[in-house]
């Protein structure tokens, strides 16, 4: 038995590059398309400017809601037929929201893509609709989002929201929105915020062998009977600090774990900061060798994972750290958070550490940009944040280049440990006492 | 109908200690992944120690003799990688996608890792593990609603000393009892070259990758008794259903149905795999038409099937639906057990087919569009079958299943006798 003791380095390394990009306006929208050659599967994505930002305050979770119904028949076929239709070319329609954007995209064989992008533009353009199936499907949403917020995690992420960013505003409520406020749309905020955003051309992202595919061809096809141009879109949003740091706790009655969610606002996307302050996340909790997880998991044993993370969108972000936590320890384990990310706020980051993270940060590009999927969501970041073709090259520059003086100057300017509002999801009964006893800040019951 | 599920090269070695290396060079993007299967899983587990296979995966994370605890994390991460582990009833894979100059890196740390494990292991390190897995059972099955679904499914399923009769995630009391001597001799017994295959997929080729094998893993031992899982393979009929009713903190009536089909990787299993299709996968298989669009009974966002890829004994087929509002627990269990009786009698027709291998040949392309995903199914098929060419044949294989081979399956393994029935019922009721 012999084992070789030296570690190895690396290799010569190979060139990074990001698929062709293609960008050209064609039938009245946008096509971006990038050329995967030899690939079998293709992805075609519609995005939209009907993201969660443009539900009207009160009607949370219309484009949910309006998602499902989608696929409650067009025009041409009902239900059924529809269905059929499109899983006999092997796929399912599938859509997506965030804060930004609304996706509806097909993978498919390249072979099927022609007929899976008719099917797409079909239902995204002429939707039935019916009343009756628009109250089906939304009762049915409501039904859904119950179930899920059954689970733990949804209404600790709901208060942590609303604390950050003020529930009088869209976005200081749930993404998805809540039981209560799918249960109260009407079939009106369904058809109307379809005419007002799905109408409108949007831009039509392609991942797949271009060689095989007609991008001519399918911008007609998604933009036919498309009209009006682009919404303004709204400047960043300035959200203020808290004054204090605070605990709110949300009773769950008899769990055997409790469920963290810290966090507090930050910078949007296009903020110039973003690039080091998200290394500055990355150290502290964006990576399983973060400073996070190696304590409360790999030292401690109190948890299965914990992550913290810098998210942003076009209008705002936030810092925000999440676990869940035996709960016996749930005193400590927040203590402990508490204590990483202010003496990651204090004292920087290491060289080390820094090392590690720009270098996965940079790897990843390559490791993970490899399905036409992740390539279609790749290109979808490019046209939501107005990026240009080579961001990705240029990205994978600035993670590497990035210095300690950088990334430490943004943990001390972005984080912001006094500030925290800390949502702890579990049984009340059992923590509380600890809770006000660890002296982190006032302990609030979320009624 | 395509001839071949693997277009990409194949090339294979033995080294002298037994460890099949397997090699699929692919220059697409600079990346490459490397896949470890152990065939060691849950099965071989013996009463008492259950939870050990998946416990003892965690303790290859923290450190042996040249890697110090957690560095292995570190250097992949700081290379630039993904990396995980799974463990399931049948075994154990590892594996890490890194930039392709790294490949050295990673084999040297697999090869670490399966030679020099036991020296590292720590009480320490034991008992740290040991608390993280007890919280993923915890987070993963006991606090969230039906989470403890597949626990209560598997001893339903198979009969006591039966190797899939327990879950992989182990007990609690047995994870408080594994000590230190029992997981030593755990990694002495099972992680042996001759135990496993190498796979690198990506920007490389097979002989230096053959090359690097050899200077890594050449030089560790085989082992010659390798004990064998318990035989599954025959599981007596019991001539009943098995029947489970919980009462427990969910917010509707869930019913499970389930059924022991055949191993995965045979001809009968390729059958399941698209008669679960047709029977619950979309919005056009037959349960949401039936249960969610027609009588609307069910949720839609919940109702499905689908065939638990298992190879060493008749793999699980599970149906599941959830009651809307209003609805109750036996009207769903009727209606759920109606749909799966009428694959027996009422034909699937040629749309129902063709929409099922449609969905089945995306399914198989969005697993083979990137490196790990070919990675891990040429570790597979090299695994349980002893030849990672194979793995072409799986999607030709479920093209060729014709609607007379999903009847008759559905009337020689689907009927009321062999059925397990596992139903939820929120505590108001």
């Amino acid at each position: 038995m012999s084992l070789i003791a030296t570690r190895p380095g690396p290799g010569a390394a190979r060139a990074y590059r990001f698929p062709q990009v293609v960008r050209r306006p064609a039938a009245g929208g946008q096509v971006v398309a990038a050329h995967l050659p030899g690939q079998n599967l293709a992805v075609a994505l519609l995005l939209l400017d009907g993201g969660a930002g443009r539900e009207p305050v009160g009607k949370e979770g219309l484009g949910a809601v309006l998602a499902k119904a989608l696929e409650e028949g067009t025009a041409q076929r009902d239900a059924t037929a529809y269905a059929l239709a499109i899983e006999a070319l092997g796929t399912e329609l599938a859509t997506g929201l965030d804060w930004d954007s609304f996706q509806v995209s097909v993978q498919v064989p390249v072979d099927r893509l022609t007929a899976a992008v008719e099917l797409l533009a079909e239902a995204v353009r002429t939707p039935r609709l019916d009343p009756a199936d628009v109250l089906r499907v939304r009762d049915d949403e409501a039904t859904a989002l119950r179930m899920d917020w059954a689970n733990p995690g949804p209404r600790a992420d709901a208060v942590l929201r609303a604390e950050l960013f003020g529930a009088q505003h869209r976005w200081g409520r749930p993404l998805y929105g809540d039981p209560d406020s799918v249960a109260a749309l009407e079939v009106d905020d369904v058809t109307v915020f379809h005419s007002e955003w799905f109408i409108r051309p949007g831009t039509l992202v392609v991942a797949g062998d271009l060689e095989r595919i007609d991008l001519d061809a399918l911008a007609a096809t998604a933009f036919a009977g498309a009209g009006g141009g682009p919404a303004e879109r709204g400047g960043p949003i300035d959200v203020p600090l808290a004054g204090q740091r605070r605990i709110i706790l949300v009773d769950r009655p008899g769990s055997v774990q409790s469920t963290l969610r810290l966090g507090h606002p930050s910078p949007h996307r296009a903020h110039p900061d973003h690039v080091p302050m998200t290394l500055a996340g990355t150290v502290l909790g964006g990576a399983f060798t973060s400073r996070l997880n190696h304590l409360i998991r790999e030292v401690r044993g109190y948890t299965y994972g914990i992550r913290g993370d810098f998210a942003s969108s076009r209008r705002f972000g936030r810092f925000a750290v999440s676990s869940g936590v035996q709960t016996a320890v749930t005193a400590p384990a927040l203590v402990e958070s508490v204590g990483e990310i202010s003496r990651t706020q204090l004292t920087g980051v290491s060289e080390e550490e820094l090392e590690v993270a720009r270098s996965w940060r940079a790897g990843q590009l390559s490791v993970e940009l490899q399905s036409p999927r992740a390539i279609a969501a790749a290109l979808s970041t490019l046209v939501v944040h107005d990026l240009p073709d080579d961001y990705h090259a240029r990205l994978r520059e600035q993670l590497l280049a990035a210095t300690v003086e950088d990334v430490s100057a943004a943990a001390a300017t972005y984080l912001h440990p006094e500030s925290l509002t800390m949502v702890i999801e579990g049984d009340a009964a059992v923590i509380r006492d600890e809770l006000v006893a660890s002296g982190l800040g006032e302990v609030a019951d979320h009624t | 109908m395509p001839d071949s599920g693997f277009p990409w090269p194949i090339e294979t070695t033995r080294l002298d200690n037994g460890l099949r290396v397997v090699v699929s060079e692919d220059r697409t993007a600079p990346a490459v992944a490397v896949n470890l299967w152990y065939d060691v899983g849950s099965r071989h587990e013996p009463a008492g120690q259950t939870g050990f296979a998946h416990l003892f995966e965690h303790l290859m994370f923290e450190g042996s003799v040249n890697v110090a605890k957690t560095e292995h994390m570190k250097l992949i991460q700081g290379a630039g990688g993904s990396l995980n582990a799974t463990t399931n009833p049948d075994r154990t894979n590892y594996f890490e996608t890194v930039p392709a100059e790294h490949l050295e890196l990673a084999l040297w740390l697999e090869a670490d890792r399966m030679g020099g494990l036991v020296p590292a292991l720590t009480q320490q390190t034991l008992d740290n593990q040991r608390d993280v897995v007890k919280n993923e059972r915890r987070q993963r099955y006991e606090n969230v609603p039906y989470g403890d679904a597949w626990l209560r499914l598997l001893p339903l399923l198979y009969p006591p000393g039966h190797p899939y009769h327990h879950a992989t995630i182990g007990s609690m009391a047995d994870l408080n009892a594994a000590d230190l001597a029992t997981f030593q001799a755990f990694h002495s017994t099972y992680y042996a070259p001759n135990n496993a295959v190498l796979t690198v997929v990506g920007d490389t080729e097979a002989a230096e990758v053959f090359a690097l094998a050899d200077k890594y893993f050449g030089g560790l031992d085989a082992r010659a008794d390798i004990p064998a899982a318990p035989d599954g393979r025959t599981v007596p009929a019991t001539g009943r259903p098995a029947v489970e009713t919980v009462t427990a903190d969910v917010p509707a009536p869930r019913v499970y149905v389930a059924h022991r089909t055949h191993p995965f990787g045979t001809e009968g299993y390729d059958v399941t795999t698209v008669l679960a299709t047709v029977l619950g996968s979309g919005r056009g298989s037959r349960l949401y038409q039936r249960l969610a669009d027609g009588e609307r009974i069910a949720q839609p966002d919940l109702v499905g099937a689908y065939g638990v890829d298992l190879a060493h004994a008749p793999a699980p087929l599970i149906a599941t639906a959830t009651a809307r509002p209003g609805v109750s627990a036996e009207r769903l269990r009727d209606g759920l057990a109606e749909v799966v009786d009428e694959l027996a009698t009422v034909p699937v027709t040629a749309a129902e087919l063709d929409r099922a291998k449609a969905l089945l040949s995306t399914m198989w392309w969005r697993q083979m569009s990137t490196v790990d995903g070919r990675a891990d199914t040429l570790g597979r098929y090299a695994t349980q079958f002893g030849d990672p060419a194979r793995a072409a044949d799986r999607l030709p294989a479920w093209l060729a299943v014709t609607a007379e081979q999903i009847a008759e399956q559905a009337a020689e393994l689907l009927g009321a006798a062999d059925r397990v029935i596992l139903t939820y019922l929120p505590e108001e009721n």
